[in-house]
Formats: C-alpha cells, structure tokens, sequence
C-alpha cells in the first residue's frame, strides 16, 4: 500500500478509485497499477478479486511499448485481447462462486471488473454482457439494492432486446431475475409477467417438464401464494414437485441398478448423470419450502405429502446424506401406509433398503477404524 | 446537473464512435466511466427520474415484439394455466418433431405449422384454460365437455391428429368420473373407436367397442336420437366383427374368421335387429363353405333365407338360393342345389332383379357346363346375356359373353370329336367344309341335311366368335 496525492499526479492524469471512480489516495502496492479512494475500498476489492488477479492487471494496465514493425503491433493487440478475454473468464467465475455461496457484497466488486473488461472487449451492446449484468443484479437483490438491481436488469433487457443471436437460456435467466425483482418489489402483476416469460424461454430449451423450467414454476406458484389464490398455487407446488420426483426418480434408479451391477460403488462412471451443486441446492430449497407449505397446510392430502416426503428422501440419499436421508424416509413411511399400493411404494421399499444398506457399511466401516 | 447538450471537450477528444454518444446517459460523470455503473455507496444520488412517458403498455409492446404463440403461452402462464400451457407447448412441439421426421414431400410437410394457426391456438388457449380451471375444483364433467369440445372442433377443421389427441384426454378424464356411473367413460370409448375405425385400426376399434358394450348393458341410456347406447354398441360391434372377419377370410384363417364372426352374429341377436343377422347368418355360412364345411353352412343359411323370406328381402334370398346352391354343389348334391338355383329364377323373374338373375343364370349355365349338359348351359348363358345386355353393364356383360363362348365351343366341340372319331368320307368332307366356311354346322343335330340353313346361321354364330374374342381381349 503505498499513499497518492492527487495533487501530485502528472498533467492530465486522473487516478480514480477502483471501485467508486472518486479521486484515489492509494495504491496497490502488489501491482503498482491500481488505485482506491481509501483502505476500505481497497480491502474489500482484495477480499473479492484483487487477490486472485493482482498480477494480471499489469501487463493489461500499463502502456503498451513502441514496437517497430507492423506485426508485432498486431501480436501485441492480439495479446492483449487474449489477456483481457482470461480475465473476464476468470473474474465471472469467481463472481459466481461467490454468489452461490451467499457473499452477496464480495460478489459486487468482481462481477464490476468483469463488466468492465467485458465492455472494453466485446462493446457496451453485446450479448456476453447480460450474464455479467444479472450477476450484479442478483447480488444486488440478495443485498436488497432493488434500484440498483433494476438498474442492471434493465441494461440486460434492452441489450437482450436490441440483440437478435441470444440464447433462449439467457433469456430466461434474465426474466427470473427480474421476475424476482418486481416479486421482492411487491409488482406482483409484473413479476408474473416476467416469470412466465421465464417459463416460456426455459421450455423451448428443455420442454415444459424440466428442472429448468421448475425454478419458474416455483417462483409463480410463490406469487399465487401470497396473492392468497391458494388453488393455483397448489397445482404450481404440485407440478414443481412432479418434475423433481420424477428427475431425482430417474437418478436414484441409475444409481441402484449401478450398485446392482457392481459390488463397490466407491466411483461413479464419468457419463452417469448426477445432480451438480447449484441443482442440489436449488432442489433443496425448492423441496424444503414446498413441504413446509404443506406442513402448515390446514388439510393435508396424504399423497402429495408422500410424494414430496419421496422426493426429500431422495435428494439426501443422492447427496449421499443417508443419515437424513433415512430420517426423511421414517417420516415417509407411515405415509404410504396410508395409500394404496401402487408402483410407487415398491420403489419407496428399494430406496429405504438401499439407505438403510448404506447406513450399515457405514457403520461397519466406523466400528473397524476406531 | 448540467442538463445542457454535450458540448464538453472530452466527446470530441474521443476516437470518433458514431454509436457511442447517443447512448450515453446525460451525465458527463457518467459519461468518463465509459458506461460502467460502479460502486455507489458514497453519496449516492439516484439519477433516474420516473417520466412519464405513457404510449403503450408493456403487455401491449410485448405483444408487438413477440409471436403469437409466445404471447398466447405467456397469457396463460401469468393466470397460473401452467397445465395449459404445457398442453399447448408439448402439442406443438410434437408436431413440429411429427413434421421433421416425415421429412420434406410427406403430407405433414405440406402442411401450416401449428403455430401459424392462430385460430386453432385461440381455441386451444380458450378450451384448455377453462378445463383446467376446471380440474382444479374437481369438475371432471365440466373437464370432460372442454377437452370434447376441442375434439369436436378439430374434427370439424379436418385436424385428425389433434382431434384424436383430445378425444384420448377425453378418455382418460372419463375415467374419472365416477357420478354418473360410467356413462361418459362409455361414450369416450365409443368416440375412440369410430375414430379407430376410420383409421383403419379394427382390432382398436374392436376393443373399445368391446368396452362401450360392457358398459351400456343393461342402461337405457340414449342418444340424441333417441337411440339406446346398448344397441348402438351392439351395430357397431357386428359391423366392425363383420370387417375383422373379411380380413382373416383373405388372409385364409377360417377357423378364426368364423369365431369373429359367430361373436357378430351374437351381437346382432342381441341388438334385436334381423337384418343384421341375417348378414352375420349368410357371412357365416359363406365362411363355412370356403372353410369346407358345407353341412354347417347349410344350417346357416337356412336361417338367412328364412330371415331374408319374412324380410321379403328378394336379393338375400337370391344370394341365400345362391350360397345354398354353392354348398350343395360342394356337397355332391348337384340336383338338389340346380333346384335351388331355378327356385331362385322364378323368384328373381317376378321381382325383377336382373343383377341376380344374370348372376344365378351364370352359376347354373357353370353348372351344367361342368356336368357336361353344354345344351342346357348355352341356354341359361343366353339367358343370362339377354339380361346383362338389358342391364347395359359392361363388366357383366363380357363376362356372360365369355361364358356364353365357352359353353357354345364345348357343345361345338362334342360334334366335330365324334365325326373326327367316325373318319368316314362324309365325316372328312363334312370337316373340310366346315374348315373352308367356319359355320356353326356341328351344333346343328339334323347337321346332314343341308347347308342352306348352316349358311343363314353362320353369320350370328361368327358374331357370337367374334364376341368371345374381344371379351377374352377385354378381360385380359
């Protein structure tokens, strides 16, 4: 860290701050090319990114040198472009994790270094930007800075607008988000507007029975729910929770005939489809509220309970969570008494068998280390 | 806040962009962060002011920017018609996989994409919404009308493969109904099965008829007609029994055939309705016959004819007289079953069926023909050309031409056999002039006495010869 004087810095240059653009005081003393208003400032820049792309940003920052022939201006360009192009990789990536993790305030300053490179790179209309724009825009809602949130979101729309080559994917995440936005604003009307645009987009990738399309389904059938219109959200729950049972259905069967095949399953085949970290969590939240909602429910219909209670158990057991998995599956079983026997119940059975299997080797495993 | 025009220097230091300017927000602040809104939790003013600039409403731009059948699949997703829309969206999506896999030249290719039909998406959008909302209070009636509904309407556009969809949603609602014992579930099924039927899929069709039997027996439950659902079941199913049964019997499963076919006549016994069973009755012997069973054929079509008798039906009881004759014929009874056929002409000559009379007239000339009787046979192919020309039929026509010929040459041949056979000299010269003027002598039985009268003859007989030749070309 070493101190600046704005007074002091030569004619016509102006040191800002990296993150608020305010006249800077200090510099970074690891790569001598960034400036901040003040050590706060700085702090939180090195806590997000700063740290992992400190040396990236000289040759990036600092004047190019006078080259003499016509190629190797072209490679210097060329380079440089290529460098700005790994940043931006590498700072998306980061913003994301962040995001998933829940630092909400440390995802900000990585995901603005990312924008920045973006727009230098691709241009302030691009389509590469949008991701960026609704990683701002999320951690701003999850921050609750609605204004600025919309802010981006509407960057990310007239740019998604005035583009004609955007994924449908994109699309659709971007009406979440704002689907989010006018739903924490209280527009409800907007907010079903976006949403069902959200539906609409994920379906024409996937179909309309996918998990890409259920997070938009979940999010209306919450906005039903606190517009009190109990019959649609109901069937919304309901429909969220078919397409996940029968997903995680699908999942648990690979797994079973696998263990079926082959005695040890300590490794996975590399082609067996499986649940990555953020479907994990989704389902998890996804599931958990929607059984909440049917806990609390004043008349409670057995088969949706099972089928949501199924659903649970299977998520802990993919997650290789057996403990609560067979604690979900104790709470599933007096209700599938209840019901009639159907296909259902036989693959409930083979599911416990296998959670309860599973608990055992663990336990014998534990007893012959200790 | 300066909200003068850009005049500063800055913009005109710039590498000269034609996009950038117009873009930029008002702000010259802003304007150096090349666009890029960073951290503001240091006085942060908020710069935008709500103006209120109202042309068109977002729903309304929306629906400008986007398709139809985006805008109809967001008007039912934002009122929670989310079952709809997947209906919708799966139905077009399945076309259009339909569509792909026919390939460019196939029917389905021809054909406007279902998201281009803005009426049959408005129905769609109209019908599935209000059958959904209707699902979720548990009106399955109210379900059930909505989705037939759609059916009706999709069949009345030509639409077969959507109509078939939404009469197999049908179905599978009226399984659920439970109030009105079954009515609807019955009535679904019937539905499937005409449409089964025009398909071509019988042994669908067979099957669904079967459970619209099983349903309405014993219900007085009626059409609009005012017909029971029971024995319109009981129509269908002899109909559709009668079809199955004409496949087997070209594809030569007799014993199959006749099982299809006693479950017809069944059916026809309990739909009360004596025509039907008689057909069933005259299929059955017909089955009976080529299956070579002769004896309980003739059971059968005893049955038929007295059917056909109190029906005063003459043309069943020609084909009866016809078949009985046939199974007779199988049997050996060559006597009795001439007798059959002759009843029959006396019967078709006083009702004036020509069509069956010039057919039994060909049967019993075939007859007689076989057994060698050419007299008789000639007689009876004449008879049956005088009708056929009175009809003014061609098929038939030629063919009692060609049957007529061979009869002629058969009795033809006897006499030139028998005078090769004597080999006399009066026999050769017979032969020799018969050669040289190819006159119908031999059929002549006083053929000795002269050959005035041979002369007179010849010119109709090598018309008859001439007849045969172009029936036999027109018939190849």
């Amino acid at each position: 860290m070493a101190n600046v004087n704005p007074l002091s810095n030569p004619k016509g240059v102006k040191r800002q701050c990296e993150l608020c653009g305010s006249p800077a005081y200090v510099q970074c003393s690891g790569c001598k090319v960034t400036y901040y208003c003040d050590v706060g400032h700085q702090r939180t820049d090195w806590t997000s990114i700063h740290e992992k792309i400190c040396q990236l940003l000289i040759p990036v920052r600092t004047p190019a040198p006078f080259l003499n022939s016509a190629a190797e201006r072209a490679h210097a360009v060329d380079q440089l472009l290529q460098r700005k192009k790994h940043l931006i990789e590498l700072t998306t990536k980061e913003a994301q994790r962040l995001l998933y993790e829940g630092h909400h305030v440390d995802a900000i300053p990585a995901a603005t270094h990312s924008l920045s490179f973006s727009v230098d790179v691709y241009g302030l209309r691009s389509v590469e930007l949008v991701p960026v724009y609704l990683i701002l825009a999320e951690a701003n809602i999850g921050l609750g800075h609605l204004t600025q949130a919309e802010e981006y979101l509407s960057h990310a729309y007239w740019t998604v607008l005035k583009s004609t080559d955007c994924s449908n994917s994109i699309r659709s995440k971007l009406h979440r988000n704002l689907g989010l936005l006018y739903s924490a604003k209280g527009e409800f009307e907007e907010s079903l507007r976006h949403l069902s645009n959200d539906v609409y987009f994920a379906s024409t990738v996937s179909g309309p029975s996918q998990i890409s399309t259920s997070g938009g389904f979940f999010h209306m059938a919450n906005i039903f729910f606190r517009q009190n219109r109990m019959d649609i959200a109901d069937s919304l729950y309901s429909e969220v929770t078919d397409i996940w049972h029968a997903h995680l259905s699908r999942l648990v069967e690979v797994q079973i005939q696998a263990s079926l095949r082959s005695v040890t399953v300590w490794f996975d085949d590399a082609d067996q489809e499986y649940l990555d970290e953020n479907q994990e969590a989704e389902a998890l939240q996804v599931l958990s509220a929607i059984y909440d909602i049917r806990e609390q429910a004043p008349k409670k219909e057995p088969n949706k309970m099972a089928k949501i209670l199924h659903a649970l158990t299977m998520l802990f057991f993919l997650s290789r969570d057996f403990n609560k998995a067979s604690e979900w599956g104790k709470k599933l079983l007096p209700m599938t008494e209840q019901l009639a026997r159907d296909d259902q119940s036989d693959s409930i059975a083979v599911l416990i068998e296998n959670i309860e299997g599973k608990l055992n080797t663990k336990q014998v495993a534990y007893q012959q280390d200790t | 806040m300066s909200i003068l025009p850009a005049m500063s220097r800055q913009g005109h230091h710039r590498s000269p962009n034609l996009i950038l300017p117009t873009s930029l927000p008002t702000s010259p602040k802003k304007r150096q962060q090349n666009g890029i809104h960073l951290i503001r939790d240091k006085d942060v003013k908020d710069h935008h002011q709500q103006k209120n600039i109202k042309e068109l409403s977002k729903e309304e731009t929306a629906t400008y920017q986007n398709s139809f059948k985006h805008s109809i699949c967001i008007e039912m997703l934002r009122q929670g018609y989310h079952k709809s829309f997947s209906e919708l969206f799966t139905l077009i999506h399945k076309w259009n996989a339909l569509r792909d896999a026919g390939g460019p030249g196939s029917a389905i290719w021809q054909q406007k994409p279902l998201e281009e039909q803005h009426e049959k998406l408005d129905q769609l959008q109209h019908f599935l919404t209000r059958a959904e909302a209707a699902q979720r209070s548990g009106y399955y009636e109210e379900v059930y009308k909505n989705q037939f509904a759609l059916a009706q309407y999709f069949k009345k556009v030509d639409d077969q493969w959507l109509s078939n969809h939404f009469y197999e949603c049908c179905f599978q609602t009226a399984k659920q109904i439970k109030t009105d014992g079954g009515r609807k579930e019955a009535e679904a099924n019937a539905n499937l099965a005409t449409m089964a039927e025009e398909h071509g899929q019988l042994e669908k069709a067979a099957a669904h008829y079967e459970a619209f039997y099983h349903l309405t027996v014993g219900r007085i439950w009626k059409d609009e007609t005012g017909r029971t659902h029971n024995s319109l079941a009981c129509e269908n199913l002899w109909r559709i029994y009668t079809l199955l049964s004409d496949k087997m019997l070209e594809n030569k499963e007799w014993q199959q055939a006749i099982k299809t076919l006693i479950k017809a006549l069944d059916m026809a016994r309990e739909g009360c309705d004596k025509k039907m069973e008689g057909e069933a009755a005259y299929q059955l012997g017909l089955a009976h016959i080529s299956s070579g069973n002769p004896q309980i054929a003739i059971k059968y079509l005893n049955t038929y004819m007295e059917i056909s008798k109190r029906l005063k039906d003459n043309v069943g009881l020609g084909k009866a007289y016809e078949a009985m004759a046939k199974a007779l014929e199988s049997q050996g009874k060559i006597v009795e079953s001439i007798e059959y056929l002759e009843n029959f002409i006396e019967v078709a000559k006083t009702s004036n069926l020509s069509q069956s009379l010039a057919e039994t007239c060909i049967c019993l000339g075939d007859i007689f023909n076989a057994r060698g009787n050419y007299e008789k046979a000639c007689q009876y192919f004449s008879q049956a050309y005088e009708t056929a020309v009175n009809l003014g039929e061609v098929s038939l026509l030629e063919e009692t031409q060609v049957h007529f010929g061979i009869a002629k040459a058969h009795r033809m041949m006897l006499a030139v056999s028998r005078h090769t056979e004597a080999a006399d000299y009066v026999s050769m010269e017979y032969l020799l002039a018969w050669k040289k003027n190819r006159s119908d002598m031999f059929s002549d039985p006083a053929n000795v006495v002269s050959l005035a009268p041979i002369e007179a003859d010849s010119s109709k007989v090598c018309g008859n010869g001439e007849k045969l030749e172009t029936a036999l070309k027109n018939s190849e």
